[in-house]
């Protein structure tokens, strides 16, 4: 479909991060309907430090800041760290989440193009790891009072009363209690932060980010392969494992549309950079992101596995891409070996 | 060191290079074995006075060593398997005693429901029926969400969450209510890692509660004396 | 004189066991969570290492080639053994923290590479400041690491050094609401950390390298352009 070595559409960077950031309104409309404005001021918040940050490495490293500046991408950057991260979130740990991701895992690696990790999930598994307790706290459903979220990201924090776990930490949570009596249906019978199909409030966001995947596809700004074989491979472990087991393993549909699965299948998977660029390499990286997640989600320690999942799978896109060259047209297949 | 081809041209035969690379090699190992040898027997009444220290300096921890007079690793006892500590191999039991008259037991327990892997406690429980104090010994949780059960990585440096059981017994808070708040009880949680707080919590009130059934029988013992678990093995 | 110089120089900088070979990561990575972690294991691995090259420079003609490995390895553990005791008797709560990683200064490839490259053909004097300096150049980077990391990831300094001189205690640099970057002090942050400290070294002996260029292109003009062709 799209495996020749010239672009289809000649697209500038800058057109093409455009229509990113607009993929991602819907999904931002949603989550602000559901929990508050706080996601505005961390989007506000993410997007200054990483323009400054931007705009300060590309001087140190001598190159025109003015016109990489202009080209959108730490801009994609700043709203996809804002989105993974709690929206209550003090304000220092965005900032030093976007400055890691600017400063240590873009431009230390060469800059746009060079980066061997996702910026915005090296951000993220970075905080989790340093601040697991911050991390953790997100706004309780419906608690979309400002002044309190306001507060709790610049002021004397005042928490306990607005937060809770996100439902894929509070399932993962109950579930690993060595009290045998909790199931998967009792839990997510039991807690107001559990919806009909996923997180509630959360399966609408999805929902949201959905809808700019759909039209970034339509836009011919990525390719059908990432977002299908991620979203395939986690519907079918998860769904595999939910019928051996309904009572300790939960369903597809809470894990597609809870924490930043359609997130990460339209926005995060398809990073162009450190990703696989062969057609069978990207269903073989995305596939990969989707069975990591469900793993880590399922045994890990941490409350999301997207962070991890994608940055193991960054580790492998160079082997992946390496041994799924297509064949040069016109070169046979040496024996023996691969083309 | 001996260029190889001039051994060779020195000595004749293959059989006797062997037999003379194994006999420096054995005069080698003899030496420096002889030399571990002689460094483990120098340091090891040192070695054994500071494992003795660790061990005294951890039972202080959940009991001063002003309340008692008697020596503890005299009047200890062996305790068989006790499920309700969460123990599955033989430990020992200490016994505090002032002026003869008995004073609190230390004892070690374990909880198997923490986040990840057992959790290790040593706990103090006094002849009243109050727990003097808990430590964690050994815990696997996460760093930074769940090791505040250490009061080392507590954040809370004034008041560790630990010691919120200090002095406390079965009259102060019942049984029932000795659980984490977010289960009905009396003990704080830290929000987002509460399974760390309440295996310990459990394993606590499991522990008290055992001690305190069978304290008299406890205290009894002659020292050394080993104690089975009521209805326990048949 | 200048050999020895030479030696330092080698052990501080230029041959520096972790930044120029990349020797002995696993108990750099594992226990320089503090300075004064840090700093305890590198000084054990100095005296490690001094004694082995002291021991082997001085049996060195009783070795055979055929079973020098061995023979080495014997007498590194053999030392590494009586430290450990020495560290279990003498500073048992330092004992405790570092743990295992005291007996792993055998599988530390940096003991067993100085005493085949350098003690096994040099005599006793120039082996012997070989394994200092070279001890001496493991010490201050992983001192440097931990020093970092324990800032970092807790805000303090020298915390711990009441296992060492009881009448010392650990300085809170930062102040006592600075939250902790945690991952400094986990696995991860060793990592970042000692990658920082290499990209530094790569940088400063780039620039040194650009620096001797250029003097050459100054002092002779028409062989740096020959070079340069």
């Amino acid at each position: 479909m799209n495996n020749s070595p010239y672009f289809l559409q000649p697209a500038s960077v800058q057109s093409v991060m455009l229509r990113v950031l607009l993929a991602l309104i819907p999904g931002i409309a949603v989550y602000v309907w559901f929990f508050g404005a706080a996601i505005l001021v961390q989007i506000a918040l993410a997007s200054v430090t990483a323009l400054l940050a931007e705009a300060a490495m590309l001087k140190l490293r001598g190159k025109p800041v003015m016109m990489f500046l202009a080209d959108g991408s730490a801009l994609v950057t700043a709203w996809l760290i804002a989105l993974t991260f709690p929206p209550i979130a003090p304000w220092w740990l965005t900032v030093v989440g976007v400055l890691a991701a600017i400063v240590i895992a873009k431009h230390l690696y060469g800059g746009l193009g060079q980066n061997p990790f996702n910026p915005a999930m090296v951000a993220f598994a970075l905080m989790i790891v340093a601040y697991p307790s911050l991390m953790s706290q997100w706004p309780a459903v419906g608690f979309t009072e400002f002044l309190p979220q306001w507060q709790a990201i610049f002021g004397p924090r005042q928490l306990d009363a607005i937060t809770m776990a996100t439902p894929l930490d509070a399932l993962r949570t109950a579930l690993h209690t060595a009290d045998a009596r909790a199931t998967v249906a009792g839990v997510l019978g039991s807690s107001a932060s559990f919806g009909n199909i996923g997180g509630k409030g959360w399966e609408w966001v999805a929902a949201g980010y959905c809808v700019g995947g759909i039209y970034l596809l339509q836009q011919r700004i990525i390719t059908w392969h990432m977002p299908a074989a991620f979203l395939a491979t986690l519907f079918v472990i998860s769904g595999g494992f939910a019928l051996y087991d309904p009572t300790r393993f939960v369903g597809p549909s809470f894990h597609l549309f809870t924490g930043g699965a359609m997130l990460g299948a339209f926005f995060i998977v398809t990073d162009p950079v450190s990703g696989c660029t062969t057609p069978r390499g990207k269903l073989i990286f995305a596939a990969g992101i989707g069975l990591l997640t469900w793993i880590i989600r399922t045994f890990g320690a941490y409350p999301d596995g997207i962070a991890f999942a994608v940055l193991l799978m960054n580790i492998a896109a160079p082997l992946i891409d390496m041994n799924t060259q297509p064949p040069v047209f016109g070169h046979k297949r040496k024996a023996g070996g691969r083309p | 060191m001996t260029d190889p081809l001039e051994i060779a041209r020195r000595e004749s035969s293959v059989l006797r290079i062997s037999v003379r690379t194994a006999a420096i090699m054995l005069a080698f190992t003899l030496i420096f074995t002889a030399m571990m040898a002689g460094t483990y027997k120098a340091t090891e009444p040192l070695v054994a006075a500071s494992a003795l220290a660790e061990k005294l300096r951890l039972i202080a921890e959940v009991l001063p060593p002003a309340q008692h007079d008697n020596d503890l690793m005299k009047d200890a006892i062996t305790l068989a398997p006790v499920p309700a500590l969460g123990l599955d191999s033989d430990t020992r039991l200490w016994r505090a005693r002032k002026g003869g008259a008995p004073v609190a037991l230390v004892m070690e327990a374990g909880a198997r429901d923490g986040y990840s892997g057992r959790i290790s406690l040593i706990l103090a429980v006094a002849a009243d029926g109050r727990l003097l104090a808990v430590r964690v010994t050994a815990h696997k949780e996460t760093p930074g969400l769940g090791d505040y059960i250490d009061p080392k990585k507590d954040r809370n440096k004034a008041r560790p969450w630990i010691t919120q059981f200090n002095g406390l017994g079965f009259d102060a808070v019942p049984r029932e209510k000795w659980r984490v708040k977010k289960d009905g009880g009396k003990f704080d949680q830290v929000a987002g890692a509460t399974i760390s707080a309440r295996a310990v919590t459990n394993a606590s009130g499991r522990a008290l509660a055992w001690a305190v059934e069978n304290s008299d029988r406890l205290f009894a013992l002659p020292a050394d004396g080993r104690f089975e678990t009521q209805g326990g093995k048949p | 004189m200048s050999a020895y110089k030479d030696i330092a120089w080698n052990g501080l900088w230029k041959q520096n066991s972790i930044l120029a070979q990349l020797l002995g990561l696993c108990p750099l990575l594992a226990i320089s969570t503090t300075f004064v972690n840090a700093v305890s294991l590198g000084l054990a691995t100095i005296l490690v290492m001094m004694l082995a090259n002291f021991a082997i420079s001085a049996l060195r003609a009783l070795i055979p080639y055929e079973i020098r490995i061995p023979v080495f390895i014997l007498i590194i553990a053999a030392l590494v053994t009586v430290v450990d005791l020495a560290f279990n008797a003498f500073l048992h709560d330092l004992y405790l923290v570092l743990g295992i990683f005291i007996p792993l200064i055998v599988t530390n490839c940096i003991v067993l590479a100085r005493v085949e490259a350098f003690a096994a053909k040099n005599g006793l004097r120039a082996a012997t400041f070989d394994g200092l300096m070279m001890g001496v150049g493991f010490v201050w980077v992983i001192g440097l690491l931990g020093a970092v990391r324990e800032l970092v990831g807790q805000g303090t300094i020298f915390s711990g050094i009441e296992m060492i001189f009881p009448t010392l205690t650990g300085i809170q640099v930062l102040s006592e609401d600075y939250p902790g970057f945690l991952i400094a002090i986990l696995p991860p942050g060793a990592f970042f950390v000692l990658g920082l400290l290499i990209a530094g070294r790569n940088w400063i002996e780039a620039r040194a390298n650009q620096r001797r260029l250029e003097k050459r292109l100054h002092d002779h003009p028409s062989s740096a352009n020959a070079a340069s062709a």
